[in-house]
Parts: structure tokens; sequence; C-alpha cells
């Protein structure tokens, strides 16, 4: 196992140990949960560090967001937001602070809307998962469909392919945002132009963060797909009479894909730094705007919380990685 | 779609209707790859338009001439696809727009608004614009500000200050309540001056600074507020939506969160839900029964709700108003304008009074510290033409660099100090000692001609202040000045970034206001005691300030503004502050949606009076 | 058991678009010209990078304006110009951050004993973990809004993922048979590192750098666009590619234009590091 996230991977290791098979997994299990522990508290520290270096006075930048001016404040302005928020403590103590509430499930109260954080988080969080799962839904559709029709045929039809997949993942997420917009919403109609939570609306948020993905996975796919087409058991099924689509969706495919299932878990951070173009193009709530606004007004517990929020999915995603892996092939479950 | 089926030579014009279709398409101007998408939208126009036989034919419009010329289609490139892609969809809404505009309006019973506003703030009630726009529908004032910028009746029947100008008696309308129940009385007023003075409204605070002393119920209608000065324009303050009077009971009683969130005032409308990141569904107060005197109509509103949407992008923004999603949006792009007016929407336009977008010099530190330096970069630029090709015609130039010229005093004088004159600039740095060097950037003992302007990037400045500053720092090249423009983060910039004198030449920004009364928070000279750290030129002129405070105590309407326009005079002459455009508040509003106005404190809108027709 | 290891890097060996044929050609061409472009805007622009023409703003691509100009009357083409070598420092700088960052953690994860390997793997799951937007964010925060900014927040935020592929590589090469062979050769661990394991890991990064330096540019203009762009007036790619949006229904190719010419780059570095790495591999065989 190398591409997983760790060299500990769930599945793969188990058997290993034969002797006590049950012991073993729930050391595994607890390794696991121990590392997904770790980066969490990493996170939470990273994202408190940074902005405990961000330059000027948090208890201005509060004062001068409610306001909408950018000026200095007098000391009596600034000694009643310090201590409503603890902010005249040393660094180190408003540290402690930020991470016992962490272990209590309490992320703090927001500076700017005066509400709990994981409130804040929890209205953002589904529209953010769904576009995620939506667009990574799509990528997974436009790649196999595309890498299937066009690898491994005349020299024009895959270079055709390989075109299309270089393109595709280079685009810029407004470019194609606003583009998708204006032809599919605002000129045929199809999709509203305010997306919103609608299902509907989701079709072209989805897309446009779905097709620079899809060309990025079809680029890593598309090279070991040509590889396995090469591949003695291809040969080997296409002697046995098997057709040629049957013979690239049943076993060259899924020699295939595993780097773009790697990739996939890779995909959900980049989707959330692409969701706030997404999200400002489409009107949609989410992680991303909440994020960029957070950091914009200094807002520590709202930004830091997002931050764990974020790594937590991570943790989950790679751990569905692992699983996916084994079931596709499952001769990595013996491997060492 | 037959979109893509007209990519052949002159198939533009071949049907009668397909003329007056086009003409709803302006909006794709200049240029041969405009003009590709135009042939497309025609085509689509005219399917349309047969579809839609029982309606009243499209009106034809005026025709710009350039677009008479024949329109041909060579290139299929990869290039003319993507266009048309892009391109085609605008101006398609256009026909379907103009094709229901002229069809005859019956008012529908109660329906949702959609409005799509730009920013959404952290609270309803604040010190920020945004808020202040939000709130006006929620939360009334004690007076308003009419058309004539005359402050009638809101909350408050009549006022009267004393003769001594010392204390003001408000007294209120009787029987109005907040929407929590409780009387909207003398004691809840005078609670609300106290709240505001102690910073539950930042901007409140500000205007209230050396000048409030106290509020007191003098009986249940009366509220008798006392000043430390006399401020005859004191009522005029209160007009803007940072004085909105809320409950005192839920001010006491309720949590900051909820009183952030959904506020309690008198208002037309309450706050029903907050989708953040989406939007804030606001409904109709059946109970209502104090509109403004400047209302056009009195009881409840027309409309059960308004969905207040918060649509960032404002190419997303206007194509939601094309495509229906949204009956009014806030801040037109100035490029659309014209486009939006011609296929049918109807636009409101208020230039904010206050300070205009100006520029402060830093006249405590650097090269502008010299007043030639400061008048040869005043007569370097060519600050009309800029503003108007970039603001195309919208944004209006504003040569004050005090007030904005809708503001009362606002001086002529003072906005036409300083036409451009480039011969003058040069003479005015030579003779301060300034000169040219090889890269053409003067310089004087060693030191380069280099002024630092910060502005805040996508906070303060949008994308046409961004692109006129840019058009500012090559004008003033040619020179010799090296401009360096500096987009400040917002997070760096609320906390202070670039605020001090030494860390910047030139300050940008404007900041809404009724009245002269803004020059006194602009110039109020800073001192150890008494910090006024909006004063953007670091200036200390006991003449200047002078003027400003005798201006603000000043009874007779006549002889304050004389005062005021003096100090505007005295600003322009010293290039202590040019100004460069004036702050917009603008408004496209769809043929279904009829009765909004904008009020004239700020600027915002007004959905009171608003109502659907079909 | 290599060949049962996935990799998720292109392994090209004789695809149609990396043998010497036209598409070839046409990516050296492009980046010749982009080269060019960043050494001497000066022969290839037709007017100044800043020069304003406030009579002639917003005009389509013509004749005298091939690009068409900006609200200012500036000419987009001379402007994409003058920003490329702003833009192929972002992508090309950014890259090289990134890898750097990536050969180092990776190698260390990679070959080092179980516990420093260990930690190593926690630091760049944490990073991975971090949105490389949110580190974009607070990186300008700290130091302004600068190229050097974007080519160290892009770079940083890009890193971890290819410190992951770098350590699968080297794990893969550490299991692979002329490595135990070297072993039982008995060169030294260092000679081993150094002749074996560092060269097959980096080998089938060409075609991903290559990859990465138009992703780099695509990720600036995003930066671009949330207002943390390279400060103005400089004509920097993402940056036009922003400035330009407000004008897309009026002005279609003060947006149009820019995004091709990223694409365009992305498409030539790409063609051309597919071949490279091809090349490389056909002479390891």
């Amino acid at each position: 196992m190398t591409l997983t996230s760790s060299n500990d991977s769930l599945l793969t290791s188990a058997p290993q140990h034969t002797g006590s098979l049950t012991a073993a997994r729930a050391r595994l299990v607890g390794r696991k949960i121990l590392s997904a522990a770790i980066v969490l508290w990493g996170s939470a520290t990273v994202a408190f560090a940074a902005q405990a270096a961000l330059p000027g006075d948090r208890a201005t930048v509060i004062l001068n967001t409610r306001a909408g001016q950018a000026i200095e404040r007098t000391p009596t302005e600034l000694a009643q937001i310090n201590s409503q928020y603890g902010l005249q403590d040393p660094v180190v103590q408003q540290y402690f602070h930020y991470i016992g509430g962490l272990f209590r499930g309490d992320l703090g109260v927001s500076y700017q809307q005066f509400r709990p954080v994981t409130s804040i988080i929890g209205e953002q969080l589904a529209p953010t998962l769904i576009l995620t799962l939506t667009t990574i839904i799509f990528a997974w559709i436009f790649m196999i469909v595309w890498v299937t029709l066009t690898a491994g045929r005349s020299r024009l039809v895959s270079g055709f392919g390989e075109f299309v997949d270089t393109v595709t993942a280079g685009l810029p997420h407004y470019w194609l945002g606003i583009i998708l917009l204006l032809v599919f919403a605002l000129g045929l109609g199809w999709f509203p132009v305010i997306g919103g939570s609608s299902i509907r609306g989701l079709w072209l948020p989805a897309l446009t963060l779905a097709i620079p993905l899809a060309g990025f996975m079809g680029q890593a796919t598309r090279t070991e797909f040509e590889n396995s087409l090469g591949q003695l058991f291809v040969l080997s099924a296409r002697m046995r009479g098997m057709g040629d689509l049957a013979v690239r969706l049943r076993h060259v495919l899924r020699h295939s894909v595993l780097p773009a299932v790697t990739l996939s878990g890779w995909a959900l951070g980049a989707t959330i730094s692409g969701a706030v173009i997404v999200e400002s193009v489409f009107t949609r709530a989410g992680i991303g705007r909440t994020l960029t606004t957070a950091v914009n007004t200094q807002d520590l517990p709202v930004v830091t919380g997002i931050v764990v929020l974020i790594a937590a999915l991570y943790v989950v995603a790679n751990l569905v990685v692992d699983v996916i892996y084994v079931l596709i092939d499952p001769r990595l479950r013996t491997s060492a | 779609m037959s979109s893509f089926s007209c990519l052949g030579e002159g198939c533009c014009f071949e049907s009668p209707a397909g003329y007056a279709a086009r003409a709803t398409a302006v909006s794709t101007s200049s240029g041969r790859l405009g003009n590709v998408a135009l042939c497309v939208v025609s085509l689509r126009c005219v399917t349309r338009a047969r579809d839609s036989a029982s309606r009243p034919s499209l009106e034809l419009r005026h025709i710009p001439s350039h677009l008479e010329e024949s329109i041909i289609l060579r290139s299929r490139s990869l290039i003319t696809s993507l266009v048309v892609l892009g391109l085609t969809a605008v101006a398609v809404t256009g026909c379907a727009e103009s094709s229901t505009s002229s069809v005859t309006a019956t008012r529908v019973k109660g329906g949702t608004i959609e409005y799509g506003h730009q920013q959404e703030p952290a609270c309803v009630f604040g010190g920020w614009i945004e808020q202040a726009y939000l709130s006006y529908q929620v939360i009334d004032n004690l007076v308003s500000l009419d058309k004539d910028h005359k402050v009638v009746p809101w909350l408050a029947e009549k006022w009267t200050p004393s003769d001594d100008q010392l204390s003001w008696t408000f007294t209120l309308k009787k029987g109005v309540t907040f929407t929590d129940g409780t009387p909207v009385d003398a004691a809840a007023v005078a609670y609300n001056f106290d709240h505001w003075a102690k910073g539950g409204n930042s901007t409140a605070q500000v205007w209230l600074h050396g000048y409030y002393k106290s509020a007191e119920a003098v009986d249940a209608n009366t509220v008798k507020v006392t000043l430390q000065k006399p401020y005859p324009r004191f009522a005029d303050n209160l007009t803007q939506s940072y004085f909105g009077i809320q409950s005192e009971h839920a001010l006491k009683t309720r949590s900051e969160e909820q009183n952030c969130e959904a506020p309690i005032g008198s208002g037309a409308f309450t706050v029903g839900k907050w989708n953040r990141g989406q939007d804030i569904i606001l409904k109709r107060n059946p109970n209502y029964t104090s509109p403004p005197a400047n209302a056009k109509h009195t009881g409840a509103a027309y409309a059960d709700t308004i969905d207040w949407k918060f649509v960032a992008d404002p190419t997303t923004r206007v194509a939601t108003l094309r495509s229906g999603e949204t009956d009014a949006i806030y801040d037109v792009p100035a490029i659309e304008w014209k486009t939006l007016k011609n296929e049918g929407f109807q636009e409101l336009k208020y230039v904010t009074p206050g300070r205009p977008q100006q520029i402060s010099f830093n006249t405590a530190e650097g090269p502008f510290t010299d007043e030639r330096v400061r008048q040869a970069f005043a007569y370097s630029l060519d600050r009309k033409k800029i503003v108007e090709t970039i603001g195309r015609g919208v944004i209006p130039y504003e040569g004050n660099g005090g007030v904005s010229q809708t503001t009362p005093g606002y001086s002529e004088t003072a906005a036409d100090h300083y036409d451009y004159d480039a011969k003058k600039a040069q003479a005015l740095l030579d003779a301060a000692g300034w000169t040219k060097g090889s890269d053409g950037v003067r310089a004087k003992d060693g030191k380069r001609l280099e002024v630092v302007l910060p502005y805040g990037a996508g906070s303060i400045i949008n994308a046409d202040g961004a692109a006129i500053f840019q058009g500012i720092q090559e004008q003033a090249k040619a020179v010799g000045f090296a401009v360096k423009l500096v987009p400040v983060p917002p997070s760096a910039f609320f906390a202070g970034a670039y605020s001090k004198q030494t860390e910047r030449d030139l300050a940008v920004g404007y900041w809404t206001a009724v009245n002269g009364g803004i020059l006194d928070i602009n110039w109020r000279p800073s001192t150890a005691d008494d910090p006024n750290f909006n004063n953007a030129a670091f200036l200390d002129d006991p003449a200047l300030e002078s003027s400003i405070v005798e201006a603000n105590s000043t009874r007779d309407i006549s002889a304050q503004n004389a005062l005021y326009a003096k100090a505007q005079n005295y600003i322009a002459e010293h290039a202590l502050s040019i100004g460069v455009y004036d702050r917009l508040s603008t408004l496209a509003v769809s043929p279904k949606l009829k009765g909004v106005w904008q009020e004239t404190a700020q600027g915002g809108p007004v959905f009171y009076d608003a109502y659907l027709v079909k | 058991m290599t060949s049962l290891r996935p990799s998720v890097l292109p392994r090209v060996r004789s695809h149609p678009l990396v043998a010497a044929g036209p598409g070839l050609w046409t990516s050296i061409a492009v980046l010749a010209f982009f080269a060019i472009a960043a050494f001497a805007p000066g022969a290839l622009a037709s007017h100044g990078p800043t020069a304003l023409d406030l009579d002639h703003s917003l005009q389509g691509p013509s004749f005298s304006h091939w690009f068409g100009t900006d609200e200012s009357g500036r000419d987009l083409y001379s402007r994409i110009i003058y920003g490329t070598r702003e833009s192929l420092a972002i992508g090309v700088g950014a890259t090289a951050v990134s890898i750097s960052i990536a050969l180092l953690l990776g190698s260390i994860a990679g070959l080092a004993g179980r516990f420093v390997a260990g930690t190593v793997n926690r630091i760049i799951e944490v990073l991975f973990s971090f949105p490389t937007l949110l580190l974009a964010l607070l990186l300008v925060a700290v130091l302004g809004p600068s190229m050097i900014t974007q080519i160290v927040a892009v770079g940083v935020g890009t890193a971890p993922g290819y410190a992951r592929i770098i350590r699968g590589q080297i794990l893969s090469a550490k299991n692979s048979g002329y490595v135990e062979a070297a072993v039982a050769l008995g060169h030294s661990r260092w000679r081993i590192v150094r002749a074996h394991l560092v060269p097959n890991a980096v080998r089938p990064l060409v075609a991903i750098i290559a990859l990465s330096i138009g992703q780099s540019i695509v990720w600036a203009s995003s930066l671009a666009f949330i207002g943390l762009g390279v400060a103005p007036p400089s004509s920097e790619w993402g940056a036009l590619l922003d400035a330009g949006r407000t004008y897309v229904t009026q002005a279609g190719w003060l947006i149009i234009v820019p995004g091709l010419v990223i694409v365009a780059l992305a498409l030539a570095a790409t063609t051309l590091g597919k071949h490279i790495q091809n090349v490389l591999e056909k002479g390891e065989k």
C-alpha cells in the first residue's frame, strides 16, 4: 500500500497477524483513531497558531469590521472587547482554553455573528457535503465514460481524448462557472441562476467543479488504462471472445481507476477551496464563503472550527478510500 | 436547441420580427465577437416572438448606429464558439423581458418580493451601510428624510430644539408598538440613545460623540435629549438607520445572538428566517401603524414577504434579474446600466450625501506635507475623464474632496478647483525642488517621489474603483509621481494596516452622511485625550476646524451652508483632499414590481410601498 | 510486486500525442513564444501594458487591438504579453516550491525509520487536510498580496499532494528488484538512495510538474477572484481574468482570451512534459 493515508492501512495488513486476528484488528483500529486524533489536533493547532500570527490587534479588527471602518481604536473601546473574548490573556492560555473547549465539543462563539461556531458550521455543512459528493460522482462519470471511449483508440481519437483531459483540467473555476451560468441558466433557462439549496440548482455548481476534476483524474487514469490494454489478461479475455467494450469496462477499467480513487480523497479538500468561487457565482451557502469571510474578519473561532471540520472530513474520506481500494482490487488485501 | 444553427452568413435579419429582436439585444454592442452572439440571439428571439403571438407585439426600440453595419460571421474557431456560449444567454433573456413589459399591470395581493442584494452583513442592525439598508425595513427611526432633504415625522410627530439649542424635545406618535408587543414610548427611545452612545451602534456613536449628553423621558410620549453643544442639524442625523429605535425590552432581555439576527423594531417587516449565505426572509408586520411621513401609503406593507437574497457576484445578480428570479437588484454594474434600461427595467440611482470617494493627502509626513506637491498631484490628473470612461457615464465624477454633490452646503467652487493641467503640475513640482530622473520619476535630495496609496480591496473599493485608481496611477506617472497601489486584504485592512501616518501618503474612502457635519468627523484634529482616527489627512488645522465647528452649531441654514462651503473651499485650495467620484446607490427593478423607492439618507431600497403586478 | 502497485503518475509509453508529431512542435512553439514574452515583452507587444487610451475603452478585437481593449482602453494583447513574466514566475515558482517541499517530506516519509516517518506522515496529513485556500488567505494577510506571496501560498498549498506521491514512488522503488540487487551487491545506503530511489521517484514526476505549472496559474486566478491577487497595475493572467469578470456579458474577450491563454500554456507544458517523461522512461529500459 503506497497511496493510502498511512502505512498501516486498515484492511491490508490485518491478515499478517494470523495468530490473533481480532486483537490485531483492535490494535489497528486504535492506531487509526489515534492517528485521526493527531491530525485533528494538529490542524486545530496550525490554524490557531497561523491566526495568532496575523498582524494587527484582534479587538481592533472586531470593532472595525462591525463598523465597516478601518481606523485605530481607543483603549477604552478595545478593553471592552478584550475582556469579553479573553483576548488580553497570553496566547498560550488562549490556546489551551481553545483546545480544552474543542475536547468538550465547544468551538466557541463567533465574534461577528454572536453565535456558537457549531451552529454556524452546522448550517453550512450540508450544502458543502452535497456539493462535494455530487462533484465527485459527476467527475467519475465523465472520466469513466470519456476514458473508456477514447483511450487506446486510433491516434486521432486518443489524442483528442487526451487533449480534452488537459484542457478541462486547466479551466479556471470562475471562467467555467460564469459561462455555464450564462448559457444554461440565463440563456436556455434549464437551471435557476441562483443555485440556492434546490436540487435543480445543484447541477451547474457541481458541473463547474466536476469538469476540471474529471480532466485531472482522466489524465491519471488514461495512462494506466492504456498500459492495462496491453497486458496479458486483456489479451486472454479478448481471445475468449469478449467484446471490446466489455473488456474495457470489466477488466481494464478496474485496473486503471486506483489513481483516481486516491485523487478523489484529495479532491475533497480541493473542492472546498474551489467552492468559494462556485458559492459566489451560484449564490450557494457553504463552508467556502463562510471561511473566506471569517478569515477576512479575523473571526478566529469560526476559522479554526472549519479547519477542524475539514480535517475530520478528510480523515473519514481517507478511510473510505482505503476500503474502496480493497474492494476494487482484492489482491491488495494480501499484499504486504 | 436552435441556438447554434445560426452560424451562417447573414441569417440574422431575415425575418421582420428579427428586427425587433435585434434591437433588444443591444447588450453586446461593440466588436466582431459581440456580434456573433447577436446573430444567435436574434434567431431565438424570433422563435419566442412567434410562440407568444397572443401577446402584444415586441416594442421597436432605438437601434444604435454601430449595430446597423452588417453582421457577418466568418470564423468558426474555438474562440467564436466560446464567445457564443458565453454571450448568447444574456441577450436572449432580454427579448423575453421585453415581450412581457408592455402588458397592462394589475396589482397582485401580497406575494413575495425577490430582491438581490450584494453583501451579507453579520448582523441585521449595526454601524455598516449594508446593515443600515437591511435594518431600515425592520426598524423605524424617530424621523425620516424626504426627497427634498427635509426632515419629516416618523416615530416622532414633532420635535423642537430649545432656545439655547442645547435640548431637543421629541413628541412620539401614540399607540405604536414594537413587534414584541412592548410600546414605543419615551423610556424606550431614551434607552436607545444611551445604547448607541455606549457603542450599541458604532456609527451612531461617532455622530453623538462630543455632542450628546443625555436623554430622558419627560412623559410617556415625550423625550428630552440634552446636548453638550448646539447642533441644529441634530434631527437630520437621526434619519440614518444607525439611529433605528429598538425594543428596550428586547435589548435588555434577549441574547446578543438574537438581537444580532432578528432585532425587534416597530418596522413594516420583521426578520423571519436568516439562511446564512443565501437570504433573509422578511415577513410583513400586519399591525404596522408607523410609516414615515414621506411614505406613499399607510397601514401594513403591500407585500407579504421580502426574500432579501445575497447575490455577491455582479454578473450573477444581473442574470437573476433577467431570468426573473429577482424582482429588483442592488448595485447595477456600470457596464449593464444602459442595456438593462433598454430591456425595459426601471433603474433608480441616488448619489449618497456625505463624503464622496476621495483621496486625502498625508499632511503630516512625506512629500505631501508640501502644499505644492499636493496641488501638483491634483493638476496631474484628468479625474473627470477617467471616472466617466470607467464609470460608463453612470458613476458621477466628483471634484469636491469634502462632500458629495447631494450634501447640503455643497461647494461648486471647491469641486472645480483643479482641472487637468500637466504643465502646471510640472511647474509646481519643479518649484518644490522635485526634479525628474532618468526613469521619469522625480526625486529630491536623493529621495524618489514614491507615494503609497493603500485601499481596502474587496471591501471599500470595488472593481470599478480599482480600475479608476489604476488610471490615476498612470496619469500621475506622466508628471513624475510613482504611485504605489497597495490592495489591502480585508483581514489586514480592518486590523488597521496602513492606518498610521508613517505607512501611507494617500488615503481613499467614502462616508455616507446626511449633512456637512461629516466634515467634523473627517477633519477634527486628533488630540491625545480625544483622538480622531477618522482624520485621514492627519491634519491639525485650527482655521479649517473653527469654520466646521461654527457651521455645526449655526442655526440659520443658509449661514450654516456658507460656512460648510467655506470649509470645502479651504480643503480644495490647500489640496488637503480631492474628490474622485460620488458614491452611488443603484437599483434595477423588474416591470413586475412597482412602487420601490430609495430613501434619501443613504440610498437604501424601500419595499414598504412596493407591490407586484401581474 | 511492483506491477500491482498502482501509481497516480502517468506512465506514458508510446502515446500518440507525445510521439514527436505536430502536437509536440506546436507545444514547443507556444512555449518558445511565452519564453520570449517573459524575457523580452517589448519585442512582441504592440502597446505599453499600462498605457491608457480613454477614448477607446472596451473595444472588441480588431486589427489595431488584436485582443481588444479593457475598461480604460489598455491593449489586452500587450497586457497579456507583459503579464507573461509574472504568470510564468508564479507557475514555475510555485511548482518549484511545491516539488522541493514534497521531495523533502516525501523522501523522509519513504526512507526514514518508523518513528520519524510516522511523524512526517502526520505532518503531511495535517497539511493535506488544511485547505489550500485558507493557507493562501492567511499568507496574504501576513505578507500582503504580491507575486511572492502567491508563489509561496500556491506552492505550500499543493506540496502535500506531491509529497504523498513521492513517498509512494520511493516505497515502491524500495521494494523493487534492482534495489534488492543493489543491496545484495553491497552498495552503500546513501548510494542506493541517490542512484536508485530518488531518480526513480522523480522521473515519473516530470509530467506532473508540467501539469502543475498550469494548475498553479489557475490557482493564482482563484486568489485574484477573492481579491488577493498581485498588486495593480500588474497584468498577471489570473489578475486579468479577474478584472475582466465584470464585463463578461458586454466585453467577453476580456475574460475569454486570458482564460484561453492559461489553457494554452497548460496544454503546451503538459504535452512537452509527457514527451520528456516518455523519453526518460525509454532511456531507462
